[in-house]
Formats: structure tokens, sequence, C-alpha cells
């Protein structure tokens, strides 16, 4: 999601009223595709082509001079098709290869440099950017083929961040033979639907505690222009409210609903009930979730904080991205009539962040009030389309390599384990259904056909992490939020760029061979990076919801 | 034609594909990270430094003690046992970190004795799942150990919070009939489980009146002064505390300021070592004779002997290992030496009857079908099972007199046990089987 700069939206929504500005909404496309136009660079001879797909959407190829036979194609995230206060719609390939917005990293140049061909294009289809993920799907497999037909590739790696995840598995399911490995870099992997429903969770509950007049994820599904400004229209309500907490570190006490308003509970306990049913990070850009001072003096108070940092791009995620997908499966795609907002929270959210929820009496409160209030209903039609969008099987066996952030806020980093889970246990029904083959197998042509198919486990998941601590606090010890952020592990495709090329070199090693690098060679490589997982087993929290 | 001998024997030789599912079971179970075959390596968190850390800082001292004493006598089955500690200031967010360095870095064999239940529950699931051992938690929250299903290879280290509290409501409700009697306790799993088990026991407590809690963590900040007012102007006779040593310290100190004299106080085990109450008081300038005066007359459980109990031949045992072997920076001996040292002879005990080859795996199975039989310094058996990971099943109630040792309720040692469901409280009959002369356990 490079290209939605939220923090400025949030900033921009915060600051002022909206402001309606004309709209330019995207051209239909062409019906057919153009030859690309080619540049050779004087001084690198890296030679660009941009050309148009056969529904007009804009692509990109760059060859170095030193090309290897290695092509790398990138699918971008999601990107809102209305532009709106600080963001235009953009037109075209804006990116090439992974950047880190954190660390203001394009890696672009150096994968040329190591004789990566390179792909991108713009998917735009029926004037939209943003869940036209069966569209992305053909286009990437059209950009794929036409590029083969034009360049001698002798291995190919379809690789992208956060929207891409649902846009990759299902590609490389229905086109099994278009690539040879598959990166996921901070991913949705695949359906959208599980953390849609955290997104609205989190709304519905701010609905309950904060502002009744929230709509959430039921502003969202008129289609077009109308509806992009609806959903504005209500995020702005949810950004003055972070705004405010941003202020007084949500100390005041809840003045709603009825129940609550003389129980004292301070809004900032509310809210970090609210992330923690949502599965939002317990660490942010300056908040590690540990650190204690004058001020900030438990844990959990920390936590909460972070939460509030994570708050804004998790909702507007939530709000943007929900909006796109309502343009696909329509108004009503959420539905909380059966939810169990106590189940949603775990055992460990409710031991380690006691103190910062004000103690079991108001826990029990705030859930009873959530239980009582009343509750979304969503349309079938839309709920049954939602949770069938992008489903995929997880049963590639080409070599699939993901990068996530430990404290990812925007798609949560539950979303890679549950990737790897998923393979894995489709990996272990094909690899029983093998052994039973495999044993009934009465003849040594038999055995030795059925050694050649034996199935491997293909899947490699890697994580940034942040340092132990890293907040910095004031000498009064007022939380410092100027200071540098964690140099790992937090935001959204925010990586350093070793290891962002760590990524890459996996993807071209995997193609190459097959298969992902074995556990010991990952584990060497990873350790040679700062702050990637040393713990091969490591998991980060699940997302609350699995489907 | 019989194909089959050929086949096998193509298969093995050629491509020991079919073999590799069995093999690299059995090298995985053979080569277990943290067991060579010299070394058992464990590893431990708590909060060695930290406003949480007085008393609990020194059960690490006293397990490496006597796993020290064990390694001197030539060890388990010719291995050593390594103890590694990690200081997790009792923040659960440094509870996952320093967990996944002893994982990874220190390459442990089994967690052990970590103390605190608010920070254990923040790493349980992912120890579980990564199927290590989890041996001797130093937290009485039933909810670790009651469902073997949700948290496999979990086993508690300290009779369950419920369990005292039954034992000790039933002693309080017959004993008190007369007198109104209330808690103050911390609003976590610690205190929603002691107060179940009281409950259970058939005291009633009425909310905001005879029922006054406080959010585990605010005791030094936010103080107790409104709590123990609220119990004092609602008449409380008999005051029961479910909340960690800390928070009965403050307790004590605030009703002593508004005036506030309970016919008892009542406190659950782990929050009523006396020398962490007097550690803590001290380093708020309350001398020593003041505090043991405060205490004393104070109601509490044990399932092990009081360590001033000079005739107890595990406490002469054990103490003489911590005088020769405890190097750490305080080795007075109390409750939490007591603890430290008998958890470790547990668990010593646990990896030899497990035997030569050890694995994760053996050493969860040996527990569940017989770590019952197991004895130690307590004088109530381990609840160990298939069902349950629950460790004693009961505890004697004693008083404490004014050199701060807890001395038996009527001069008399009875242990009751119970169950963390709603099992009746009765008089056990366990017999503590004698520690043998070395101080090691024998185990079959």
């Amino acid at each position: 999601m490079k290209n939605i700069n939220l923090k400025r939206l949030i900033a921009t929504l915060g600051a002022s009223a909206m402001i309606s500005t004309g709209l330019v909404v995207a051209v239909a496309a062409p019906a057919q595709a153009a030859e690309p136009v080619c540049v050779t660079d004087a001084k690198t001879s890296t030679i660009t082509c941009d050309g148009k797909l056969s529904n007009g959407a804009a692509y990109k190829t760059m060859v170095p001079s030193n090309y290897g036979g290695t092509f790398y194609f990138w699918q971008h995230g999601i990107r809102p098709s209305y532009p709106y206060p600080g963001y235009t719609v953009p037109k075209g390939v804006e990116q090439m290869a992974p950047t880190s917005v954190n660390h203001k990293i394009d890696t672009t140049k150096s994968m040329l440099t190591l004789g990566y061909g390179l792909a991108s294009y713009d998917c735009s289809s029926t004037g939209l950017h943003g869940w036209n993920t069966s569209d992305c799907v053909e286009m990437l497999n059209e950009l794929v083929t036409i590029t083969k037909a034009r360049i001698s590739i002798q291995k190919t790696i379809v690789y992208g961040a956060s929207m891409a995840g649902a846009i990759l598995t299902p590609f490389i399911e229905k086109y099994p033979n278009a690539a040879d490995a598959v990166g996921i870099l901070a991913g949705v992997t695949p359906s959208i639907n599980n953390e849609l429903k955290s997104g609205c969770d989190m709304l519905y509950i701010f609905s309950v505690f904060f502002d009744p007049t929230i709509k959430g994820c039921t502003a969202m599904g008129t289609k077009g222009v109308p509806g992009h400004y609806a959903v504005l229209g209500d995020f702005a309500k949810v950004v003055t409210l972070l705004t405010q907490w941003s202020k007084d570190s949500g100390s005041l006490p809840l003045a709603y609903p009825a129940a609550l308003a003389t129980s004292g509970i301070p809004q900032r306990s509310a809210l970090l009930l609210a992330g923690l049913i949502a599965g939002l990070p317990t660490k942010s850009a300056n908040f590690d979730g540990i650190s204690t001072s004058a001020l900030v003096p438990e844990q959990s108070i920390n936590a909460t904080l972070a939460v509030l940092q994570n708050a804004g791009e998790l909702l507007g995620t939530a709000y943007f991205g929900g909006q796109a997908v309502s343009e696909v499966v329509g108004a009503g795609f959420y539905d909380n009539t059966k939810t169990d907002f106590a189940a949603l929270l775990s055992d460990a959210d409710l031991g380690r962040f006691n103190l910062g929820l004000s103690g079991d009496d108001a826990i029990n409160g705030m859930l009873a009030t959530l239980a009582a209030s009343p509750r979304v209903t969503g349309d079938a039609t839309a709920l049954a389309k939602v949770a069938a969008l992008d489903k995929s099987k997880f049963d590639t066996s080409k070599p699939v390599v993901l990068l996530s952030n430990e404290a990812d806020r925007l798609v949560l980093p539950g979303n890679t384990p549950l990737y790897l889970n998923k393979a894995r246990a489709v990996y272990e029904s094909k690899l029983a259904a093998w052994r039973s083959k495999f044993k009934a197998a009465t003849t040594t042509s038999q055995a030795s056909a059925l050694l050649k198919s034996k199935p491997i486990w293909n899947t490699v998941a890697m994580y940034a992490m942040t340092p132990e601590t890293y907040t910095k606090f004031t000498a009064a010890g007022l939380p410092d939020t100027t200071a540098a952020i964690s140099p790992s592990g937090v935001g959204h495709e925010s990586f350093t760029k070793d290891q962002l090329m760590l990524w890459v070199r996996t993807l071209a090693s995997s193609a190459k061979t097959g298969r992902v690098p074995s556990s010991g060679v990952m584990a060497a490589n990873m350790a040679g990076v700062v702050n990637l997982n040393t713990d091969p087993d490591y998991q980060p929290n699940e997302l609350k919801y699995q489907d | 034609m019989n194909l089959r001998k050929p086949l096998i024997l193509t298969v093995v030789a050629s491509a020991l594909v079919g073999s590799l599912a069995i093999s690299s079971i059995s090298a995985s179970a053979a080569s277990d990270p943290g067991v060579s075959s010299s070394e058992i390596v464990l590893g431990m968190q708590l909060p060695q430094t930290g406003a949480a850390s007085p008393g609990y800082n020194k059960v690490d001292d006293a397990a490496r003690a006597y796993f020290d004493y064990v390694n001197s006598k030539g060890g388990v089955n010719g291995r050593s046992i390594k103890l590694v500690v990690k200081d997790d200031t009792y923040k659960a967010g440094l509870t996952i970190s320093t967990a996944s360095k002893l994982i990874n870095e220190d390459k442990i064999f089994a967690f052990f004795g970590s103390i605190g239940t608010q920070t254990h529950v923040s790493i349980i699931k992912d120890i579980n799942r990564r199927k290590i051992p989890d041996i001797f938690v130093n937290s009485g929250y039933s909810g670790f150990y009651t469902d073997p299903k949700k948290y496999p290879t979990t086993f508690g280290g300290l009779g369950t919070y419920t369990v005292e509290a039954k034992i000790l409501g039933k002693y309080l409700k017959e004993k008190y009939a007369d007198k109104k009697i209330g808690i103050l306790y911390q609003s976590d799993d610690f205190g929603r489980n002691a107060v179940a088990g009281f409950t259970a026991a058939g005291l009633k407590f009425e909310a905001k009146k005879t029922s006054a809690s406080f959010i585990a963590g605010t005791q030094g900040s936010i103080g107790l002064a409104s709590q123990l007012s609220q119990l004092k102007a609602n008449g409380v006779d008999i005051v029961i505390i479910a909340a960690v040593s800390s928070a009965t310290a403050v307790a004590y100190a605030t009703a002593s300021a508004i005036a506030y004299k309970p016919t008892k106080w009542a406190v659950i085990s782990v929050g009523a070592d006396a020398t962490t109450f007097q550690t803590i008081l001290g380093s708020k300038g309350v001398p020593a004779a003041t505090s043991a005066a405060m205490l004393a007359g104070t109601i509490s459980a044990s399932h092990a002997p009081a360590p001033g109990d000079a005739t107890d031949e595990y406490v002469t045992a054990f103490k003489k290992i911590n005088d020769d072997f405890n190097k750490g920076a305080d080795k007075r001996w109390d409750n939490n030496v007591m603890q430290g040292m008998n958890i470790a002879y547990l668990a010593t005990s646990a990896l030899m009857g497990v035997g030569k080859d050890l694995t994760r795996a053996k050493l969860v199975a040996y527990l569940e079908d017989n770590g019952s039989k197991l004895s130690s310094a307590a004088f109530a058996p381990l609840g160990y099972s298939k069902s349950t990971h629950e460790a004693f099943t009961g505890f004697w109630l004693g008083e404490y007199d004014a050199t701060t040792l807890l001395a038996p309720i009527d001069g008399k040692r009875v242990v009751y046990t119970t169950d963390s469901g709603s099992g009746a409280v009765t008089v056990s009959n366990y017999m503590r089987p004698a520690i043998a002369a070395d101080a090691l356990p024998k185990v079959a």
C-alpha cells in the first residue's frame, strides 16, 4: 500500500474539514494492447520499455546490460480508485521493485545491478485500482506472457506486496507454469475477509464506546465517488477521536454509552480493548509495549499508546480496503450478529494488559456493554461474495517466500503464519496420500515413479523483528514520538535494504533450484541480516479470524 | 512373481524416502535441543530485578544450588543440569523476548520453574505449540493445568490458588462463622482463581462492600487506601488477601495508617512469605521487629514445611545444600529458597525417572504417567495425570508467630486435600516419604 499516505491523510483530516475536490475517474481501457516503446539508458545501457496491456493498463520492463535470465514481475498493493485530500490517484506504473516507506529505500537499482530483469504494471481495470484482484490475476498473466514472448527469460518470479498476496496466491494456482517462484511481502494471504472483519469489529467497537454516529463498515457499499466520500466522511470521525487521544492519551473517562458513563473507565482502556479484539499489534513505530517511565508507569500503558499509534492505519485500511471490496461484493459484507467479542480476547491479552484495560471490573463492564449492543446484520449475498473472494487452495508446488514485519499495523503479521499453516496442512495431506501410494506400490517401476513425485515442503517465511525495547522518553517521562522509530519490524512494507534483498535473493535461488533453501541455509542467511528472526519456529500473533 | 523383497531392497537402498519420515522422527527425538550426553539445559524466567522481584528473585539461585549439588554427585544419568535464567522484570513483553532467547540462543531442553501468572500466560501457548516441556511453573493459576489438552506440556509447581482457597475458605467459614469475612484481591487470573476457591468453600462476598479488588500492579503507585477503607467501613472482621507479597505489605501498612484492625488476616501463601513481606516493608523504613509484629497472627497455608521448622528432615537437608552451594546474592533461608530447592528436587526426580534416553516427549509422558508418585518436601502429593497437570493437591494451615514462623494452627499440622473443581475438602492421608541420606531422589 505504498501509495496511500494514510499518515498524511489522517493529518489532513484531523487538521481541517474535508475539501471537496474535482475527481478524476480512471479512463476506460482501450480495446487493444499497444507495443511497448523502449529506450536505452546512455549511462547504464539498461533498456526500459513502456507499454500497455490489452485493457490499456500501463506496464514497464527494465532489462540491465548484465541481464542473466531471471525476471521479476512486481505486483503492487491496493490503491484507492478516487482521490482524497493529499492524494492523487496514480496513473501508470509507480514502482518497479520492492520499496521501504520507513527506510526510504527503492531496490530497483540494486536488483538491476544484480542482473535481474524487472517488470511492473498498473493493475487498473474497469476504472478501479482497488480490490479488482481477479482482474489483476489475468493482467499479471498477460504481462508475464507478453514479456516472455519478447524477452528471453529463464526463471520467472512473481512477487509483490500487501494486496498482492491476494493476487499472487490465486495466480500461481491458476497458472502454475507461469512462474518459478512466488514472493509475498507483507501480504494478505490471501483472503482479505479475515482482516476486514477485524477492522470492521474495531470500527463497530468505536461506535459503541466513542461515537454512535460512526457507521464503520456499514458506511460502505455505495459505488463510485459518492461511496468514496461517504467513507471519507465516516473516517473523519475516527480521525477526530485519534487526534484527541494523541493529545490526551485517552485519559478522559468514557462518556458513552450510558451504562459506562459513570464507570470512570478511561477511553484508552476501551481503545486498547478494541485493538486487542481486532488483533492490532501492541508494538508500534515508537512504542515497544514494554518500556516504562514516570508518566508511563506500566507496560500495558505503553502498549495502549502503540495501539493508538497503529489504529489510524488499520482503520484507514478498513475504510478504504472495505470500500474497495464493497465495490466488488456490494454493501453489507460485515455481519457481527454472532460475534462473541469476549472470545476474541485471549488469555494472554487479559493477563498481560489487565492494567491497561483497567482491571477485571472494567473489562467485564465493557464486554457486557458490547454483548448487549445492537448488532450489525449483513447482506447474505455480499457475505457470501466476500467469503469467496480470493479463495485459494494453498497447494502450489512452486517455492513461496514470505517476508513480514513483526508489528505490521496494516496487513497484520498473522497473515503470514496463516499462509504457512494452511500450506503446511495441504503438504501434510499430500504427503500422507503419497506415502499410502508408495506403501501400496508393488513394482520397482511404480516405486521409482512415485519417488519422483514425492511432495516437498516448499514454503518459507521470514520476519523482520523489532529490537527488544526502543521507546524513548523525554526527561519528564513523556513518550518522545519525535525520536527515531524502531529500526525494524514496524510499519507496513517497511524493511531494511538487507532484509528486502535477502528476500529477493532467496526468491532467485528458489526459482533456480525449484526449492526454497534448506532450513540450515535459511538460518545462516537470516543470521547475517540484522533484525530478521533467528527463531525458525517464530510465529507472530494469529489473526482473530482465520477463514 | 514376488516383487516384494526386491522392491523393498531397492527402495531402502536407493531412495530412503519411505523411511525418511520415520528416521527423521527418530533423529529428532534423539536430538531434542538442550540435551547432550553430558548436559541438560533448563531455562527459567523470573523477575530478578524490579518492583516484583523481592523474594521471588531467590528462587533461581536456590534451584541452581540444588542442581549444582546434584552435579557434584555425578548429575542425572551422567548428565549435569545447567540452569539458564532470564530476568523478565515481571513485564510480559520481556517474558516473550526472553523466552525466545532461551529457546533459540540457549537451546534449552525445557522451561523450568518460571515465575508469574501474568507473565507466563503470555508465552504458555507458544511454548506448548512448540511442544517444549514447561515444568513446575511457579504460578498457582489453575487455568494453566486443569486442561492438558489446551496446555499439554505445562505442569504446575505450586498447589493451585483454587485448591488453597477452598481449604482456607472452609476453615475460615467454620472457625469464624460469627464474623464478617471480606476479601482483598488483585483482579487478574490469580485473584479470580482464589475468589473462585473461596466461593466454592461457601464464603460469600459482596462487591464494593466485603469484596475489594485492585488492578495488579497498582498497589505501589495508587495504593490500597480506598479498598481497605471500604472493608473497614463495612465492618469486615476477617480480611483475606489474594495478592502478591508486595500488595500484602501495602495492605498491612495501609490498614495501620487508617487504624483498621481486623480480627484476623488470612493470606494466600504466595503473598505471605515472611522474608519478602519484611524486605518490602524494610525498604520503606519499617523495622524488622515491627513488620514481624504486624505479620504475627496472620493465617496462611503451605504445601511444604515451614522453612523455620528445624525438625523437618527436608528443611535440614535443603538448608545444608543451600549453605554449601547457593552462590546467590541473598541466600537467606526462606519460603522462596525452599520452593526453589523443592522444584529442583522434583525436576531431578523426573529427569532420573525418564532415564538415559531423555526426550521432551518422554519427559511429558513420564510426568503424566508417574508424576503423582514422585515425592518431595511437600506434605501433599502431586496431582499429575493425563487429565490434570496440577501440582500439590493439599495444604496445611498455620498462623505466623512473633518470630515469623508459620506454625500449625492448634499446634498440630493437618493436611487437607481437594481439587480445583467441585471436589470436597478432606483430610489427606498422604504420608510423605523420607528424604534419602544424600538428599537425592530415589526414583525407580
